[in-house]
């Protein structure tokens, strides 16, 4: 019956007590979490711990793609070197027709007496971590509320819209993909201009919600933030169409994206803060 | 025998293996190593809930859950629940698990370990929202892999027979 080092007589609760005791604290801190938001506390002083932590564990990974990186064949260099050149040059174009539009258009805003759109700076990050969130899809960077970052800020990599911060920690932070299961961003599509919300679907995917079935869309057509918001500045590349389909049962057509940030791909990425601007009109 | 050197020398590879186990899980996983992860914390925690009952037990496995929950970013409370729920499986089956060969012991953990996945999958599933697919489970099997191996290498170490002795 009583094996060695077993109580022959109960002293203390027993398991089925202390589970249920525990699953009490689990779920108030389930309810006091999602309802009441009031363990963030909690959360700060976990990423304060687990910070040199996180860092160190990143070590092998980095050393590891910087041996890679270093044993990469010279020709292979060389051939990107002049792509990059090639693309630098043609960026270089673009930049100088930027500027003069840039001129113009502040001239034509002054003469129509318009507000001035938003300056922008930009804060560099690397991806730490991906969260291992089976219901919203997350990352976490390397900056934190010390680098500047505030809840709501755009992320953007090379290639497009990533997600939005949505926890800030003293050293790091937390983005929430845009692929995310009800992450919504205010998009238009580049072709027509037509204004949509576009939502993630989870499984890396997007879908444009609400779209009449009448409406001209394409796969291939671009999405791009409107920025109607004020969070997300207007034209940045968010996802491309993937298919068009209409349903019977719904009058809106069925539009699934795919995002063009290298979600799964990204190293580093960039977020955007808006420059404090004059209120008054 | 020495009890209190005996003692601390547990403490000392509880502490070692728990601090390693959330090592592991700071480590930047991504892809499908990140889907098919086993859950180092979770395998820890039960491991010595099933070895050292009377050192690690509901109140570590909450802690470490709070922890994870941290880690992945979600509601506080989720593995907190999910670790509590595979301690007391542990503890309810304790004497039959401690019999098996590792074989039977990994089997026989597995739906403990599913049974945690899908604790944190309802608690996620009431409170967030509803999950986008069923590869939340996938990890269990990965961790009963990993049980297998720490079983296996218990069993090697030790010699049969003198498994809850670690």
């Amino acid at each position: 019956m009583a094996m060695p080092g077993q109580l022959m007589f109960a002293r203390r609760l027993g398991p089925t007590a202390r589970l249920a005791i525990w699953l009490l604290a689990g779920l108030a801190c389930v309810v006091i979490d999602s309802r009441y938001h009031a363990l963030d506390g909690l959360r700060s002083g976990f990423s304060v711990l687990l910070q040199p932590v996180r860092d160190v564990m990143r070590v092998p990974a980095d050393v590891a793609a910087e041996l890679a990186g270093f044993f990469t064949r010279h020709r292979l260099l060389q051939n990107e070197r002049d792509a990059l050149l090639l693309e630098r040059a043609q960026l270089l174009v673009g930049v100088n027709d930027a500027k003069e539009l840039a001129r113009e258009n502040a001239e034509l805003r002054a003469l129509l007496r318009l507000r001035d759109r938003p300056g922008q700076e930009v804060v560099h990050a690397a991806l730490l971590y991906k969260g291992h969130d089976w219901f919203a899809q997350r990352l976490t960077l390397d900056q934190g509320a010390s680098g500047g970052l505030r809840t709501g800020m755009p992320v953007i990599d090379a290639a497009g819209l990533v997600g939005q911060v949505t926890r800030v920690y003293p050293g790091s932070s937390e983005v929430t993909l845009v692929s995310s299961p009800d992450q919504l961003t205010p998009v238009l599509v580049e072709r027509t201009g037509q204004r949509g919300l576009a939502a993630g679907t989870g499984r890396g995917q997007m879908e444009l919600r609400y779209m009449p079935a009448q409406t001209d869309l394409r796969p291939g057509d671009r999405l791009l933030t409107s920025g109607i918001d004020g969070v997300y500045p207007a034209g940045i590349p968010v996802a491309a169409v993937n298919r068009v389909s209409r349903s019977q049962s719904s009058p809106y057509l069925r539009v699934e994206c795919m995002p063009l940030a290298g979600i799964d791909r990204a190293r580093g990425v960039l977020v955007l803060i808006a420059k404090p601007q004059a209120k008054t009109r | 025998m020495n009890v209190s050197s005996h003692a601390s020398g547990n403490w000392r590879r509880i502490l070692g293996t728990l601090t390693l186990a959330v090592l592991l899980e700071q480590l930047p996983w991504s892809g499908w190593a990140l889907v098919a992860r086993p859950d180092f914390v979770l395998v820890a925690v039960l491991f010595w809930a099933l070895h050292q009952p009377a050192r690690v037990g509901f109140g570590v496995a909450f802690f470490l859950g709070l922890l994870a929950d941290f880690q992945d970013g979600v509601v506080f409370g989720q593995h907190a629940i999910a670790y509590v729920v595979g301690v007391y499986l542990v503890l309810y089956l304790r004497l039959r698990l401690l019999q098996f060969d590792p074989h039977r012991q990994a089997a026989q953990m597995f739906p403990i370990f599913l049974g945690a996945q899908a604790a944190v999958l309802l608690v996620g599933w009431l409170a967030v929202n509803p999950p986008t697919g069923l590869s939340i489970l996938v990890p269990a099997l990965g961790s009963t892999l990993l049980w297998y191996l720490i079983a296996l290498f218990m069993c090697l170490w030790h010699g049969k027979g003198a498994q809850d002795r670690a």
